[in-house]
């Protein structure tokens, strides 16, 4: 009998384990509620997961991912059920809904995941102490309420500020537990550890623990980062599907889910959306400028291995906080969470600003770590303006992450503190201002989006000689026009609220400096044009998605002046005009030049190409549909379709574009799906590239991929320019020992 | 190590600028019960910012490299104090963010507190900043019973404060009527008093951390990063309440 391939074992295996999977759900809700409501929700969900684990196990037999995935659907089976007996113990009746069971089903399946593939490892014990310290701090402030005669349970079994601590001390537990403080406690009581730890697991394991190395931190980074954008993207997906038409489809009104109605849950996931894809981006770039920066430097590791490791772990449990809030209510604020409405929301709010703000410490600490890492760890020779370029746009990125972060923190922190104490920051009724939140909101919010496109156009900088084989034209105005951007950013913010109700004689000096963005920007179209201009282009993907990334963060940029001009933003403003352009930006920005930098460094990190096939299938699913997305958003927007509405006016006419824009989401969720089943697949399978592979001249590819473990064998000396390709006899680098080299 | 003096007149520049700083705190009271000169009580908080910067907290010693042995203590010590001022430059920006706050909300007036009170906690932060830099000047020169002592006059000295502020002061204005609920004014007091007093609690801990550690003789006059870290962290938290103190209990009409 001829062997039936892994693929086909897999689909047939999820076909069964789906339909076994659902007709078992629906039989018990119907035993259990002697009704089939809610039968499909809960059925689906369980027999998309039980799928997940069968295609696992008929593709790959018992491996770590089957044994995860099968411990996950455990874990969410075990903790709905608890949740449901908590839920029917506190509340005195059996409901399908309940929040505390899709709380924990959520909370327990994680956890079970990472037990299952590998018993305990950081991730699974960090995730065990946030639940512990999460139901520790709840119960601890609810025995307080007790004591003190206040109600101590809520329609999310705990109350509101019973949550708010157990958030908080849930993230301090999950550090404290998993160990990534450990090292730094052992210094407060006098003893010292050793600088270089070696790793304690091998091989693919050794990314589900506490590591010190750059590189495998870089890894961890990108790894979440991806998790991250495809629940956003999902998120994405569900309020496309309902715009696709007007009316409402199916997040209807009697619809219920998390305590939310069908509307309340639009809102939900178009507000998560925003933040997690925010905190997809931070951590994506994070994720590349740990991997790269070092190695451009020639250092052995970043400034603060410790701190760095803190960084990345901290952002685990900033990251189920976001998740938690959906689930404990939600909320209808937009990524934004101004008040008053932000006061107003529903509980989910509160766990969203303690996501926020956690994952805010995680891009300081990072930024700080690069900053420092650059100023006193290059290699002999590397003088300022012989540096990389990508380098020149961390540095940029870092001193925005730095300072501006703490405001973000800062003014959630500040509505929180006015949800739980009554203090009256922005109620007017006391003396407060809500405008004061969009100041110190947009003091971050605003340079933000160069932190999320700086990086992503470092990368385009870094790659385009490579693949033009020409020098970077204009090398220095490069490096200061990031410099520029991110310093002229500081004093754009109130271009936010040409609409909000501010003095209006801060809307003109907004307005210009706003404009003046444009210049640095334009500076480096210019180079780039100049690099193209007469090279001997070659277009592997990473560079298809370099000369993609120029495209459309063109039209990010054309489409920006128009919402800085204070005449026509009165008129765009809300609009998806806005979204459109916001998109584009970003896209142009962080996703194209992601997705280059991770088919570029790829081999780097795994000593394997990713399939060149599958990636032009994803460039040319993806561009195109993209293009026609945010133009679709854009000309609608002009007409007056307003942002972050569920259901818009059939007498609009936007029905058909909806439609349109729709197929289009789905199409660049799938292109996105191609890259993940390539980037995984190429770890094992991609075809073998341990030498210089895209013949650059950088220093981390003159030695042989995947990198050794602490870096460069020997020492290298910075003798040339970094970007004189093709001029004959040029150098950049020179190692002090010949490089062992294998290609 | 250019800029180590010798012990005696290291602790002489600390006498000279604790008085400087007392003058000036003492001016600052005056002109505002007086004749309330905002922009004068700007430029003093200034001047004794830039004081406590360069003198107690040695800024221009992150001009110094280290030597050009990446693995010695000294140039270790170099990056790390490079990445304690930034993390003090991203901790100031949430104090600047509560000035902010303070600004916008409060303008030209200020919460109805205890001047006296105020000048008291006040002085009592500065005097034990004038200890810490003791302590600090012993290590550096090697005494370790030096920095011992110092150390906990500095620590009971910012306990003392952190209850005058957190176990008197609120007690007090709330009793006056000024709660955190109460309105915007008493929501930025709270905010801003509380915020500083989270950051010298950790301060606290941060001593007790250091004090400990020189019990085990971990620092010596060379290697001594813990303690100065310590130090310049005490430092900072006692250049915030420059800026914070008149903008709470100086600056503006009482409301």
């Amino acid at each position: 009998m001829k062997k039936i391939s892994p693929v086909v074992r897999g689909w047939l295996s999820f076909a069964i384990g789906f339909i076994v999977a659902y007709i078992l759900g629906i039989g018990l809700v119907y035993l259990v509620n002697g009704s089939l409501a809610y039968s499909h929700l809960v059925s689906w969900i369980f027999a998309t997961f039980a799928g997940a684990a069968a295609y696992s196990w008929g593709a790959s037999g018992f491996s770590p991912l089957t044994k995860g995935l099968a411990w996950m659907n455990l874990g969410a089976l075990v903790g709905f059920a608890l949740g449901l007996v908590i839920d029917l113990i506190v509340q005195g009746s059996l409901n399908w809904v309940a929040p505390t069971a899709s709380l924990f089903a959520l909370l327990f399946g994680f956890t079970a995941f990472f037990l299952g593939v590998a018993g305990f490892n950081a991730v699974s014990k960090g995730l065990i102490w946030q639940i512990s310290g999460t139901l520790l701090g709840a119960i601890f402030i609810s025995i307080i309420r007790v004591v003190m005669g206040l109600e101590w349970s809520g329609p999310f079994l705990f109350t509101e500020p019973a949550w708010v601590l157990g958030g908080f001390l849930g993230v301090i537990f999950f550090l404290s537990g998993n160990g990534s403080v450990s090292d730094w406690f052992k210094w407060a009581k006098g003893i010292d550890t050793p600088e270089h730890h070696e790793e304690s697991h091998a091989g693919w394991e050794k990314y589900l623990n506490i590591s010190l190395d750059h590189k495998v931190i870089g890894i961890q980074y990108t790894v979440t980062a991806l998790f991250l954008i495809s629940v956003g993207g999902l998120f994405a997906l569900v309020f496309r599907t309902e715009l696709a038409a007007s009316q409402l489809q199916f997040l209807t009104t009697d619809m219920k889910l998390f305590g939310q109605n069908g509307p309340q849950l639009y809102n939900t996931f178009m507000s998560l959306h925003g933040m997690i894809m925010i905190v997809s981006i931070l951590l994506g770039m994070a994720g590349i400028t740990n991997f790269v920066v070092p190695l451009l430097l020639g250092a052995q590791d970043m400034a603060f291995p410790r701190l760095n490791a803190f960084a990345f772990w901290i952002s685990v449990p900033a990251s189920v906080l976001l998740l938690m809030s959906l689930i404990l209510g939600g909320f209808d604020t937009g990524w934004t969470g101004y008040p008053p409405l932000s006061v107003r929301a529903p509980m989910g709010i509160q766990m969203f600003f303690l996501g926020v703000f956690t994952a805010g410490w995680s891009s300081i600490l990072g930024a700080l770590n690069v900053i420092v890492t650059v100023m006193r760890m290059r290699s002999k020779g590397m003088t300022a303006f012989r540096m990389p370029i990508f380098v020149w746009a961390a540095i940029a990125t870092s001193i925005i992450a730095l300072t501006a972060t703490q405001f973000i923190g800062l003014s959630f922190q500040l509505v929180m503190f006015q949800r739980l104490l009554g203090m009256g920051f922005f109620d007017p009724a006391k003396g407060g201002n809500p405008v004061l939140f969009q100041h110190l909101f947009w003091f971050y919010s605003h340079p933000a989006v160069y932190v999320f496109i700086l990086p992503g156009l470092g990368v385009i900088s870094e790659l385009l000689p490579v693949f033009a084989r020409k020098p970077l034209f204009g090398y220095r105005w490069i490096a200061m026009s990031s410099l520029a951007i991110a310093l002229v950013g500081f004093l754009v913010w109130a271009h936010h609220m040409f609409t909000s109700g501010m003095n209006e004689y801060l809307r003109v000096p907004f307005m210009y400096s706003t404009l003046l963005v444009a210049i640095p920007t334009g500076v480096k179209f210019f180079s780039w044009v100049a690099t193209l201009w007469k090279g001997k282009i070659w277009a592997p993907t990473p560079m298809l998605f370099v000369l993609g990334g120029i495209v459309v963060f063109l039209l990010g940029g054309l489409t920006g002046p128009p919402n800085a001009t204070v005449s026509i933003d009165l008129h765009l403003h809300d609009t998806y005009f806005i979204v459109g352009h916001f998109h584009d930006t970003i896209f142009g920005g962080f996703v194209f030049p992601f997705f280059a930098a991770l088919y570029y460094w790829f081999p780097k990190a795994t000593g394997r190409r990713m399939n060149e096939t599958l990636g032009k299938i994803h460039f040319w699913l993806m561009t195109p549909s993209f293009f026609i997305l945010t133009f679709g958003m854009m000309r609608i927007g002009l007409l007056g379709m307003r942002r972050r509405i569920v259901d818009y006016d059939p007498a609009l006419n936007f029905d058909a574009t909806h439609l349109l824009l729709t197929v289009m989401g789905y199409l660049i969720a799938i292109s996105v799906l191609v890259f993940i089943y390539n980037f995984f697949n190429s770890i094992k399978n991609g075809e073998k590239a341990e030498g210089n592979v895209w013949n650059s001249r950088s220093p981390e590819w003159q030695v042989p991929s995947p990198m050794p473990t602490h870096n460069y064998d020997q020492p290298f000396e910075v003798v040339g320019e970094p970007y004189d390709y093709g001029l004959p006899g040029s150098k950049y680098v020179e190692f002090s020992a010949p490089a062992k080299s294998r290609h | 190590m250019s800029h180590l003096l010798d012990k005696s007149s290291a602790f002489r520049q600390g006498v000279v600028i604790f008085v400087y700083l007392a003058v000036l705190t003492a001016l600052e009271y005056f002109v505002a019960v007086t004749f309330k000169a905002i922009s004068i009580l700007v430029v003093v908080a200034i001047l004794k910012a830039a004081l406590v910067m360069y003198y107690y907290m040695h800024i221009y010693k992150l001009n110094e490299e280290g030597g050009s042995d990446a693995h010695s203590y000294a140039y270790k010590t170099g990056t790390n104090r490079l990445g304690l001022w930034l993390f003090l430059l991203s901790d100031s920006f949430v104090f600047a963010g509560l000035m902010t706050a303070r600004i916008n909300l409060l303008g030209l007036t200020r919460p109805h507190l205890n001047q006296t009170l105020g000048l008291a906690v006040t002085a009592v932060l500065l005097i034990s900043s004038f200890f810490m830099n003791r302590g600090e000047t012993a290590m550096a020169h090697g005494d370790k019973k030096g920095f011992m002592t110092n150390t906990l006059v500095t620590f009971l000295l910012g306990l003392g404060f952190l209850l005058g502020v957190v176990a008197v002061e609120w007690p007090l204005a709330a009793e006056e009527g000024l709660t955190a609920s109460s309105n915007a004014v008493g929501a930025v007091f709270y905010m801003m008093t509380g915020m500083h007093a989270f950051h010298v609690f950790t301060g606290l801990i941060f001593l007790i951390v250091v004090w400990n550690n020189a019990r085990k003789n971990i620092y010596s006059s060379e290697q001594n990063w813990g303690v100065e870290a310590a130090a310049v962290y005490w430092h900072f938290v006692d250049l915030v309440w420059i800026f914070f103190y008149p903008a709470l209990y100086l600056i503006g009409t009482a409301l």
